[in-house]
């Protein structure tokens, strides 16, 4: 799993790429918290996530629990199917926007 | 065409690497969708995670069998561990799915997204041991 991180128009973009499971889970989460800084408003890209477990459902609704105290946006783009199922399943769709892309999100 | 293939492993998370493999080799050998990959990959995931961290309590001195069977119809999956009962059918609360994002729990939705992605799950504990069998049926 790798983390690439840039800001642009004052937003955090996210991108996760490769696995997220219950071995790298808190790896997942401390480098999710430290490359979240005071960013108003930060959208993790996961279109080349290829796989996410429950432990990484986890670190999302803590990353959103911990975005929305601080008053910050927060937004996922590009889920594949399989990954949009998981979300639909858990409810998460109702409580975390999710969008198609990240030009969409970025309102490009 | 029939694939079978059984796994004896410890009761430690690093483990879940070989599981990965295996489901790898019946990808390829199988010819399995990405869809079918994915839910036999979280489903073994959450239940064997679920042995080791609770089951087992982080004691790796136990083994976990995983017996997978792809038929014509359907995969059938087994796996047995030896901690104390535990039928995810009926011991597992359901968890909250409607809350608002300030209210909504952490944690507890391993075993309802697998029964979800599962046609058809059987749990009985025979001789100490728990038995979960897992059925998917094949997308004719």
């Amino acid at each position: 799993m790798d983390i690439d991180v840039e800001r642009k128009n004052e937003t955090l973009i996210a991108q996760v790429t490769g696995r997220v499971d219950s071995a790298n889970a808190r790896e997942f989460e401390q480098a999710l918290s430290s490359a979240i800084g005071d960013d108003r408003k930060v959208i993790l890209d996961l279109g080349n996530l290829s796989y996410i477990s429950s432990s990484g459902l986890r670190v999302l609704l803590l990353v959103a629990k911990a975005l929305r105290n601080k008053g910050a946006e927060f937004a996922l783009c590009s889920l594949s199917d399989p990954i949009r199922e998981i979300f639909e399943i858990s409810g998460f769709d109702k409580i975390i926007p999710i969008y198609g892309s990240l030009m969409e999100v970025m309102g490009e | 065409m029939n694939v079978k293939r059984s796994l004896r492993f410890a009761s430690d998370l690093r483990e879940l690497e070989r599981i990965q493999s295996v489901i790898k080799e019946l990808e390829k050998e199988a010819d399995w969708p990405p869809d079918l990959v994915y839910q036999v990959n979280l489903a073994l995931e959450e239940l064997v995670v679920n042995v080791i961290h609770y089951g087992h309590r982080g004691d790796p001195n136990h083994e976990i069998a995983i017996d997978l069977n792809w038929e014509a119809e359907k995969l059938t999956i087994e796996i047995v561990d030896d901690a104390p009962a535990f039928n995810p059918l009926k011991d597992n609360p359901e968890p909250d799915l409607t809350s608002k994002l300030e209210n909504r729990p952490i944690g507890g939705l391993g075993i309802y997204l697998v029964h979800h992605l599962m046609d058809e799950i059987q749990y009985r504990r025979e001789q100490g041991r728990n038995h979960l069998t897992l059925i998917k049926r094949r997308e004719q």
